[in-house]
């Protein structure tokens, strides 16, 4: 079924979703949250560094397909960023990658607040 | 997803019964009744006018009225608009407050609303967690200047079921015209709108295996009800509904009750035991809540709210699955259901809800197929919402 709220891509990810869950707790895990149930979408992002880069990922995602999407397609995207790129991170370069439409937009920056939170994490810990 | 989709929607509409579709093509073929029902100085408009009192007999039949209480419509919207502005303008001199509900199709709600700005006045009644509306509500609500009552006899979200008869009662008692959406109801729950107290009843085709695009609303006779027609042109229907009959839909719609009537009980005994092997099924899963009281519901429609869920992923990965979320005619919102919110469910459980109705071409495999993939999405989904480090 083709449907035209969705791009392949979303489609793809969402019903595939890559990097699911969460990592153990760990002096090398760092964790980034936004969001809440009741505002539609809710993220949480983890992170382990090795050398100043992140080399495992992991998402959880509540919210509509493009949201699990999102989280799936960030959490792969995300594998070998230093700390300077998750903080200059964008949701534009989600936005335009998944083709997310306008009105779903503002969950994106939801999940930009879970990329902001995750790099505040790191930069608390290390 | 490549499995054949599984229809379970039949409370937003429902295929045309094979049967139904027969007598309707008959009427198509050159040698069927393309006169205009209304020219009865010749055979081929006879032949039209005596296949839609046939048909005004079979509807009239399958509610307990006489013949000529029914007037042919388009379908249960343009029922309902008939019926409430037909009474309130006719009526306006006698009260302008009306009693409905807050869980009303929006057939009834924004022809209430219109009448709001219009001037008149409307108490919207709210109903308990169970989703039904009961009669003492009703009673509280009244008052002297109130001239209509006007609420459905099964919700189309939820299933549950209106008791119209004590309604239609303390209506009657107040000379208070009493209108019934039943759109849902035929071929469900036996009606009488006699014994009911009903003084206008709204209808429709295709949700009892008719087709779409015809329906019709009774007005009672006796005593005359007085109402203002919203069409205007050739007097059909007694001047309340100008306009050509359409005499294959109108003959589909009288086959489909007269089928939906005469079956009934059958239907009803099939779809109850469907219904509550897919309620087992999705029982199992756990954290999910039906909505609506759990006995005073028809047998096809189940509705179902699932923790953890969010719904417009549900629905996506479902999309082989017929099904609604919320009510079909406002599907395409991202908000939750305006009926389960006023059952008191909070946002996410009223987003999150699936509405399954069953119908006569329901089958077990359908049902099994249902549970499966309802089973394996909302594990799925649920698995990626976890939130473990919560």
């Amino acid at each position: 079924m083709s449907d035209p709220e969705y791009s392949e891509l979303v489609i793809e990810h969402f019903e595939r979703p890559r990097r699911v869950g969460t990592l153990a707790p760990a002096a090398d895990v760092v964790i980034g949250r936004a969001g809440r149930r009741d505002q539609g979408a809710e993220f949480a992002l983890a992170a382990r560094i090795v050398d100043d880069r992140i080399a495992d990922t992991r998402f959880e995602a509540y919210g509509c397909p493009h949201c699990v999407a999102a989280g799936s397609w960030l959490a792969e995207a995300l594998v070998g960023a230093d700390r300077d790129r998750l903080q200059r991170w964008s949701w534009r370069e989600l936005a335009d990658a998944l083709e997310v439409p306008t009105a779903k937009r503002g969950r994106l920056l939801i999940l930009e607040d879970a990329v902001r939170a995750l790099a505040e994490d790191w930069r608390r810990r290390f | 997803m490549s499995s054949p989709c599984i229809y379970l929607d039949y409370a937003a509409t429902t295929p045309i019964d094979p049967r139904v579709a027969e007598r309707m093509i008959d009427c198509l073929r050159p040698t069927g009744a393309h006169g205009n029902p209304s020219s009865l100085s010749h055979d081929f408009g006879r032949k039209a006018r005596a296949l839609c009192e046939q048909a005004r007999t079979q509807v009239a039949a399958a509610i307990g009225a006489r013949p000529d209480s029914i007037v042919w419509t388009s379908g249960a919207t343009e029922s309902d608009n008939l019926a409430i502005f037909g009474v309130a303008q006719f009526q306006a001199d006698r009260g302008r407050h009306i009693v409905s509900s807050k869980v009303e199709h929006k057939a009834v709600l924004d022809a209430l609303k219109q009448l709001e700005r219009m001037g008149f006045a409307v108490t919207y009644l709210k109903p308990a967690t169970n989703g039904i509306i009961d009669a003492e509500q009703v009673a509280e609500a009244l008052r002297p200047d109130t001239q209509l009552v006007s609420l459905m006899h099964v919700n189309n979200e939820t299933g549950v079921i209106t008791d119209v008869g004590a309604i239609g009662r303390l209506c009657r008692e107040r000379g208070i015209a009493f209108h019934v959406d039943a759109a849902q109801s035929i071929g469900k729950l036996p009606i009488d709108v006699e014994s009911m107290n009903i003084d206008l009843l709204s209808l429709t085709a295709h949700k009892a295996y008719g087709p779409k695009g015809v329906g019709a609303l009774y007005v009672r006779k006796k005593p005359p009800l007085g109402l203002r027609p919203m069409l205007y042109g050739g007097g059909q229907e007694g001047g309340l509904r100008s306009g050509t009959l359409p005499t294959h839909q109108v003959v589909g719609m009288g086959e489909a009750f007269a089928i939906a009537t005469a079956e009934r009980e059958a239907d009803v005994a099939r779809l109850a035991s469907l219904r509550q092997r897919l309620w087992q099924g999705i029982h199992a899963l756990g954290a999910v809540e039906l909505n609506g009281d759990p006995e005073r519901r028809v047998a096809n429609i189940l509705n179902v709210s699932f923790r953890g869920v969010e719904g417009e992923s549900l629905q996506f990965a479902l999309r082989d699955l017929a099904v609604s979320a919320g009510s079909a005619c406002s599907s395409g919102s991202d908000e939750g259901s305006y009926v389960l919110r006023a059952l008191g469910r909070d946002d996410q459980l009223a987003q999150s809800s699936l509405r399954f109705s069953l119908g006569r071409f329901s089958t077990d495999a359908d049902i099994d197929a249902a549970i499966a993939a309802v089973a394996r999405e909302v594990r799925r989904l649920r698995e990626i919402s976890k939130f473990e480090r919560l």
